[in-house]
């Protein structure tokens, strides 16, 4: 039942201005953080990653096969991008027991704290009076997160979440016709955030969170370029000039 | 949809008019055939399953689940006695600490109970009939065929919509109520084929009836004690995504009326099984300040007769409500509960409470003190130090 309200509600908003998210800001990173390169070691959690396509109606139809394919694209997409962020990432094995649970626990904590950071910061309209100082960028997961890290020898962790809805030819032949009736039609949803996390304060100290990104993550050429965008200002990164940072 | 729910009916009134002779040779539960290990298939089905997948993925490491051998092989050897040793491979138990009533199956087998629904159950027959239920969401892939209804359906609204005028909207009406309507006819299916295997299982069909009936007794109680307006159970609201209980209630025991008497009810093992979890699943339920609901509830469990678990729990209810007539009956629940069992430790500490709230501090004192000595090392055991002194 919750899908189909998402559906209906998102019927509904496809009438709605959909240009909310371009008056958004898309990262931000704790004052006062540096991250050298070659000074730490970043531990990578499996990153969420969600593929289909958009019926006619609006509602998403999860793929299994373009997930798969973009969970490779992008694994491979990381490895090369390392190279260029200065510092090493590892993914991080899949506990058991106790472990498994708070790793659980600690990656819905972390969906919920950048759904925040971009709900309530990130959308300028609807900031929170403790976020309107300049500057300011301050949330965190608690020091609990550090429980995470432990024998890994890890500073940081860093999250990745995607999700991928390509317009099928039903909603792009109605967001044609929609067009001259003058309704506005959002075809597709392509939405990422990278999140990177303090292991010792469990501070948020870098997010990048996109509404509209780009690259296909069904072929390795657009992995490439969206895993190039999720990392585009990672902190302490040193400068290099890239061909994935071009627009979209 | 439409049709589904008119069947139903119709079978019924077409059931009733029969000689009880026919009946039985008639309606002599029948179940699907078994396929075996299942792999999705088509693109719409890999795509639900994945998403099942990575939502268990999350769910296997929740906090929020009991994973207690004993009960977990217990409520599984229910549902395989139930479905088959075969069928009840393909899926995966979990136990949720919700203080609701509810189970739900995703389209790639797993099957969630919350504990609420333990607490509210009163024999093994019954925990059978819900889980066969659950199990005939998953036989029949009610989620796929629910999606694709869906997905047509949100289509049909999109273009409806964007067309506009009388007709359109009418349409538009016509794909929105189908899509609950649809779900509805999912569940009355379910639930009949939920019967029919727990009539093959040897289990007392007439039990599924009587579930709905108590819940719809339980909230009424909830709604009286909350003084709001209970709700109908003789028609259906727009977007109800279920049959009414009262419908269920009706449909079940029809079938059940055309089913030979008798049957088990496996009221020892549910008994067994389920005591030792009855005084924390009664502590989750005490939480949802629910003091209608939870009266009932109590009530339902005490028809055998009340043991010292549930006068404490009966007994706490009444003295976080704390009128001072709660007081009262509290201290008195308390002191029945200790008269049954004189080492439930927590009453002493309830009753202590109860009586210093009430003015007589001297009694509760001493209450608290004998909760204090028999544990010393309680968490609160601080807190009620400093109300001695």
């Amino acid at each position: 039942m919750i899908k189909l309200w998402a559906a209906v509600v998102g019927f509904v908003a496809i009438l709605a201005a959909p240009s909310a998210a371009m008056a958004q800001e898309k990262s931000a990173v704790r004052p006062g953080f540096v991250l050298k390169p070659g000074s730490a070691k970043i531990l990578l959690f499996r990153p969420k990653i969600s593929v289909g396509a958009q019926s006619t109606g609006g509602m998403f139809e999860p793929n299994a096969d373009w997930t798969a394919q973009a969970r490779e694209n992008l694994s491979a997409a990381l490895d090369e991008a390392q190279a260029h962020l200065g510092n090493r990432v590892v993914a991080a094995a899949e506990p058991v027991g106790p472990a498994a649970q708070t790793l659980a626990a600690y990656q819905s904590l972390f969906s919920v704290v950048a759904e925040s950071v971009i709900e309530y910061q990130f959308f300028k309209g609807n900031r929170l009076p403790t976020k309107k100082r300049k500057g300011e960028f301050d949330w965190t997961v608690g020091p609990g997160v550090a429980a995470l890290g432990q024998g890994t020898g890890c500073d940081y962790a860093l999250f990745l979440v995607t999700d991928d809805q390509y317009g099928s030819t039903g909603r792009k032949v109605l967001q044609v016709f929609a067009a001259l009736a003058r309704v506005p039609v959002a075809v597709g949803v392509h939405k990422g955030f990278a999140g990177l996390v303090d292991l010792r304060t469990g501070d948020l100290v870098w997010l990048n969170a996109d509404l509209q990104m780009g690259g296909d993550v069904r072929s390795q050429a657009g992995a490439a370029k969206r895993m190039g965008q999720l990392l585009a200002d990672f902190p302490g990164r040193p400068i290099v000039t890239e061909p994935s940072s071009e627009g979209k | 949809m439409r049709i589904g729910r008119s069947l139903a009916i119709a079978a019924g009134v077409a059931g009733s008019a029969l000689t009880p002779s026919t009946l039985i040779a008639e309606t002599k539960p029948t179940l699907p055939p078994y396929a075996g290990a299942y792999e999705p298939r088509t693109v719409d089905e890999r795509g639900v399953w994945m998403q099942a997948d990575e939502d268990e993925r999350g769910l296997r490491d929740s906090q929020f689940l009991i994973n207690d051998p004993a009960l977990s092989a217990y409520v599984r050897a229910v549902l395989c006695r139930t479905v088959g040793a075969d069928r009840c491979r393909g899926v995966r138990l979990y136990i949720e600490r919700v203080p609701a009533f509810n189970a739900t199956m995703a389209p790639n087998g797993t099957l969630r109970v919350w504990t609420g629904m333990l607490l509210r159950l009163r024999n093994e027959a019954e925990l059978a009939a819900v889980l066969a239920h659950e199990f005939a969401h998953f036989e029949r892939r009610h989620s796929l065929a629910e999606y694709r209804h869906n997905r047509g359906a949100t289509d049909v609204m999109a273009w409806a919509g964007l067309i506009g005028g009388a007709v359109s909207s009418t349409v538009f009406n016509a794909a929105l109520l189908s899509i609950p309507a649809f779900s509805r006819a999912e569940e009355t299916e379910a639930d009949m084929l939920s019967a029919r295997y727990i009539a093959a299982a040897g289990y007392d069909v007439r039990c599924f009836a009587d579930v709905w009936s108590r819940l719809m007794d339980e909230a009424d109680a909830t709604a009286l004690g909350r003084h709001q307006r209970s709700r109908r159970y003789d028609r259906v609201a727009f977007f109800a995504s279920h049959p009414t209980n009262l419908d269920r209630a009706i449909y079940l025991r029809d079938f059940a009326a055309r089913q030979p008497i008798g049957g088990d009810t496996g009221q020892d093992s549910w008994r067994a099984a389920l005591t030792p979890w009855r005084a924390g699943l009664l502590a989750d339920q005490l939480k949802l300040n629910d003091f209608g609901g939870t009266e009932y509830v109590l009530g339902q469990l005490g028809a055998d007769g009340w043991s010292e678990d549930l006068l404490f729990a009966r007994a706490e209810l009444y003295r976080t409500r704390g009128n001072p007539r709660d007081l009262v009956t509290a201290a008195d629940l308390y002191r029945q509960a200790i008269a049954i069992d004189p080492a439930h430790v927590e009453s002493y500490r309830g009753l202590g409470l109860a009586l210093i709230r009430s003015g007589d501090a001297e009694s509760g004192r001493a209450a608290l003190r004998r909760y204090l000595d028999l544990a010393p090392g309680a968490d609160d055991a601080p807190m009620l130090a400093s109300l001695l002194s």
